[in-house]
């Protein structure tokens, strides 16, 4: 029944309009789908609420198309979750596999995308339900199992990744308490008093880094080599064989995650890169240029939105930002979302979920031919394209909270992100910390407050206990490998 | 060579984590049930100090990490630093100027400065970028960008 | 070589002219250009939604001849909106949307300088009703049972909520001082997650908006056991409020309402007075008044100015028995 809703021609046109919107949003660093949703709000008003859910769901889905573009091609995260794709994308571009790296980005979206709406469509009432065991204790195991990534993260020298995770864990509680409304190093500054924005130390620390350290010298006219011909500039067989692993892993995760109200999809790419670089063959490679780890994150980050519509539609309780405001949406329009709206509106909710196959498809031949035009930019005079890439720094942290503070501090995180990469200091846990530091710290502070201080908490309920279980395992693993390498060295010698 | 390199990290880093940690014992260590706010800045200050000694004694019995055959050179700094200078001066003029302005002398300076190429690049390369950004940021997308004066 | 300079010092002294000439505009009291909404949450936040409902509802009912172009300046709780308003000394083609936030946020907050003094009050618009709600199959059936077990199992209850210093904290810490129950209030900074913890099990009860609760309620998952209202909600005819079941406790309202910047002239508040008086009367805001549930509150004059001065007073008290940290 859904698809004879979803096919007719003006939710059609809708779902094209809201997609393309979606991926245009994506690519620009900083502006959201949540904001540009909330912009286009009043148009929806006199529009026929099928038509505009399915709308904006795809400006939702839409935007984490086109957030792996700058990622990849120069190293500005799009959006949060594309922080990730940043790491072994843009290695990729570097090597002259742009191409396929965008191009397995905008497959693996699909896939993932799919993924996400078939789950959406089959098990979401017990999926929800699921996720209503995820109290504090829950939310606590999985940070603290987001935060073990920094193993997989750290490269070369873990003193390193962890000094830089702490850094990130630091950031993250700048700003007022949520517990006791004290404020923590805002140092009088009232800009300060909400945290410091994710996006402005992303892009700070990848994208104005990245270009201070090319300022190092004078380059040649061309960037990096993009090569010709259509073939080069797409995935191949074999790569999309060696992705099979990421877009399962990628949906499964960013599909569980995303029911997780709270929980968002940059914790979702995260943990989807560790698990791909856990159990591949050449764990060392990742981070120099692997497919894997550009197919992982991306497809998490899709599925993640049909994981975090599943709690929006069955329960009507929002799981992030953009839901909250597709939440706000239904109830402006009259629509009650909550646990009867299936029941209710079969049409609109049918009528969405349908639309979501379409609306991936669409995007999948939206992004694909765009592949070669957009590793194109990579041919551009680098002296136009620095300027270009801070100017687009700027846009992209201003057009989150109209602040010039934040755009000083993209400065300062500039300076900052160049100064780790003279010193060897990887990034990627800075980022880490930074995003799990808040729920990290507010979970383990609910948890105690639930359970009048008992520590116990987190080990006596089963879920919780799993999870911190998993964490502990893979913080001993790198020991663990230490130690066999040392022992057969040691053997190596006697012999 | 890069020995000097862990230890000026690790230096920075320890008095970091001292500040932190210092900062941290002025909040509430405890809360009603549980950590106060302090707590965590204060095990993070520790963390810090703690893994930044562990940093500067592992490199001073010599670095066990590969060593780096880039070189530092003073120069390639150099440019680094005043491309960055070039940045926060175009980001405080953002508010006096707007920022086509800003952007195309962030641009023009950096073509004529570190690339040291022709005034005519410069202005051409400053001029297109302003005006691109405008056409696609401004006009197209309906974004608000730091305005000045002269509306842009 | 000439012309290429006389042309450049004309272009130049064309825009020094035209830049100068936008700086100054006449003060009026007929707004001439889009007026600026300033808000203090996000997109899809709640005032954000407020204004943007309002703004869509002028345009529909042709009251104003200008735009209401919101302007989210999120940021310390309402400091930035706030202090962002406080900048714009005079200006008249500025408002800002007001909530109980701003009374109460430069109580706790050193770093949000400009209070509600500072501003210029216009019209409240509405008052944000609230229910204390619990899980459908919890044993309390009334405000009483839940007060009575939290008194004989201090800190075993949990309440879920946003800050300590919003109004779900503050009702609580009322009739924990007037009843002698305790229980622990567990702070979520969204509101899905609030819900999601009641759902779920891992709190009992949460102070949650009538239009919220709606369906939840509907689908059998909660409970409401007590209206934090004078009167009791038209949506829920059954439901008895505080002082009905003899918690006597002060009511701590949720306002919603229009402020302009200081030293804006009479003339314009006067103009704004008008219109929002228009505004208020019109068929399509008290439809919205009814769909969302609100209950009109509509207060301007002397009258809005006792509101924010007894305010203030009563929120200070309030937050300074509850031991949060009090700083104006």
């Amino acid at each position: 029944m859904g698809f004879s809703v979803a096919l007719t021609p003006e939710n059609l046109f809708w779902c094209f309009v809201g997609v393309f919107l979606g991926t245009v949003v994506g690519i620009l660093p900083g502006l959201g789908p949540a904001a540009t949703i909330a912009m286009l709000l009043p148009l929806t008003f006199k529009m026929d609420h099928t038509a505009a859910i399915i709308m904006l769901a795809g400006i939702y889905y839409g935007s984490k198309y086109g957030g792996s573009t700058t990622s990849i091609l120069l190293n500005v995260p799009g959006e949060s979750a594309s922080v990730v794709t940043c790491l072994d994308g843009y290695q990729m571009a570097r090597q002259g596999r742009a191409g396929p790296a965008l191009g397995i980005s905008a497959i693996a979206s699909f896939v993932a995308g799919t993924v996400g709406v078939i789950g959406l469509m089959l098990i979401a009432p017990p999926v929800a339900r699921f996720a209503l065991r995820f109290g504090p204790p829950e939310y606590f195991a999985l940070m603290a199992l987001g935060l073990t990534m920094v193993v997989f993260l750290a490269g070369k020298s873990m003193i390193k990744g962890l000094l830089a995770m702490l850094v990130g864990l630091w950031l993250a509680g700048v700003g007022t308490d949520l517990f006791t409304a004290e404020s923590r190093f805002t140092f009088g500054q009232m800009e300060l008093l909400d945290g410091i924005d994710f996006v402005v130390v992303s892009i700070g620390i990848f994208a104005v880094a990245e270009v201070l350290v090319n300022m190092e010298s004078r380059g040649g006219t061309e960037l990096f080599k993009v090569p010709r011909g259509i073939r080069n500039l797409m995935p191949t067989l074999k790569d999309l064989k060696d992705c099979r692993f990421a877009f399962l892993n990628g949906s499964v995760i960013g599909f569980l995650i995303g029911v997780l109200p709270g929980a968002g999809s940059t914790i979702a790419s995260f943990l989807s890169y560790g698990a791909e670089k856990a159990f591949s063959r050449y764990p060392e490679k990742f981070g120099t240029g692997v497919i894997e780890g550009v197919a992982a994150p991306e497809g998490a980050n899709n599925s993640e939105t049909g994981g975090a519509l599943v709690p929006l539609l069955t329960l009507g309780i929002p799981g992030s930002n953009a839901t909250a405001i597709l939440l706000a949406a239904l109830i402006l329009w009259g629509i009650k979302p909550g646990p009867l709206l299936i029941q209710d509106n079969p049409g609109l909710f049918w009528g969405l979920v349908t639309s979501m196959y379409v609306g991936n498809v669409m995007l999948l031949v939206l992004n694909l031919p765009l592949v070669p035009l957009f590793a194109q930019i990579l041919r551009v005079p680098y002296f136009v394209l620095y300027p270009g890439i801070l100017g687009i720094s700027i846009v992209g942290v201003y057009s989150v909270s109209n602040s010039l503070f934040d755009v000083w501090m993209l400065g300062l995180f500039g300076l900052l992100g160049y100064a780790m990469r003279k010193l060897d200091f990887p990034a990627a846990p800075l980022v880490l910390g930074m995003v799990l530091g808040d729920g990290l710290e507010r979970a383990l502070r609910q948890s105690l407050m639930m359970s009048e201080g008992r520590l116990s908490v987190l080990i006596t309920r089963p879920l919780s206990a799993a999870m911190i279980c998993v964490a502990l395992a893979i913080l001993i693993m790198p020991l663990v490998n230490k130690v066999r390498s040392f022992r057969v060295k040691a053997v190596e010698q006697d012999v | 060579m890069s020995e000097k390199k862990e230890l000026l990290s690790g230096i920075c880093l320890g008095s970091f984590g001292v500040y932190v940690a210092f900062e941290a014992l002025k909040l509430p260590y405890v809360s009603e049930f549980g950590p106060g706010p302090g707590f965590f800045p204060l095990w993070i200050g520790i963390g810090l100090t703690l893994l930044s000694l562990l940093l500067i004694v592992a490199n001073l019995f010599g670095s066990t990490a590969p060593e780096n055959s880039k070189s530092q050179s003073r120069t390639a700094i150099g440019r680094a630093l005043v491309g960055w200078s070039g940045l926060m001066l175009a980001i405080g003029l953002l508010h006096w100027l707007g920022f086509g302005l800003s952007l195309a002398l962030l641009a023009a300076f950096l073509v004529l400065a570190l690339e040291k190429r022709s005034p005519w690049v410069a202005i051409s390369v400053a001029f297109g970028l302003a005006l691109g950004f405008h056409a696609i940021f401004v006009l197209a997308l309906g974004l608000s960008l730091p305005a000045g004066p002269w509306g842009f | 070589m000439k012309r290429s300079w006389c042309c450049l010092l004309l272009i130049t002294s064309g825009f020094v002219l035209s830049g100068a000439g936008g700086i100054a505009h006449a003060a009026a009291f007929e707004p001439t250009k889009p007026i600026e909404a300033v808000v203090h949450t996000g997109p899809g936040g709640g005032s954000d939604i407020f204004a943007r409902a309002i703004a869509e509802l002028m345009q529909k009912e042709k009251i104003i001849a200008q735009r209401l172009q919101v302007v989210n300046k999120s940021g310390g709780g309402s400091a930035v909106a706030m202090s962002y308003l406080a900048e714009k000394k005079g200006d008249t083609h500025t408002i800002g949307f007001f909530t109980g936030v701003w009374i109460t946020n430069p109580l706790t907050t050193m770093e949000a300088k400009t209070t509600i003094a500072d501003l210029t009050p216009i019209v409240r618009l509405v008052l944000e009703p609230a229910v204390f709600a619990v899980k459908a199959d919890l044993p309390y059936k009334t405000m009483k049972d839940f007060i009575e077990a939290a008194k004989k199992n201090p800190n075993q209850l949990k309440q879920s909520g946003g800050s300590v210093t919003g109004r779900d904290n503050l009702v609580r810490l009322v009739v924990q001082k007037a009843t002698g129950a305790k229980w622990v209030f567990v702070s979520f900074p969204s509101g899905g997650e609030r819900i999601a913890n009641l759902l779920g099990g891992h709190v009992e009860a949460m102070v949650i908006e009538p239009q919220e609760a709606g369906e939840h309620i509907r689908a059998g998952n909660m409970r409401v056991i007590a209206a934090l209202t004078d009167k009791r909600l038209p949506s829920f005819p059954n439901v008895p409020t505080l002082k009905e079941q003899g918690v006597n406790v002060p009511v701590i309202p949720q306002a919603r309402g229009i402020l302009a910047p200081p030293g804006v002239p009479k003339e314009v508040v006067q103009y704004w007075e008008g219109i929002f008086d228009r505004f208020a009367k019109s068929a399509n805001w008290k439809q919205y008044v009814e769909h969302n549930q609100f209950e009109d509150g509509y207060l301007k004059g002397p009258g809005l100015n006792k509101f924010f001065d007894d305010l203030t007073v009563q929120m200070r008290e309030v937050l300074k028995e509850a031991g949060a940290k009090v700083v104006r």
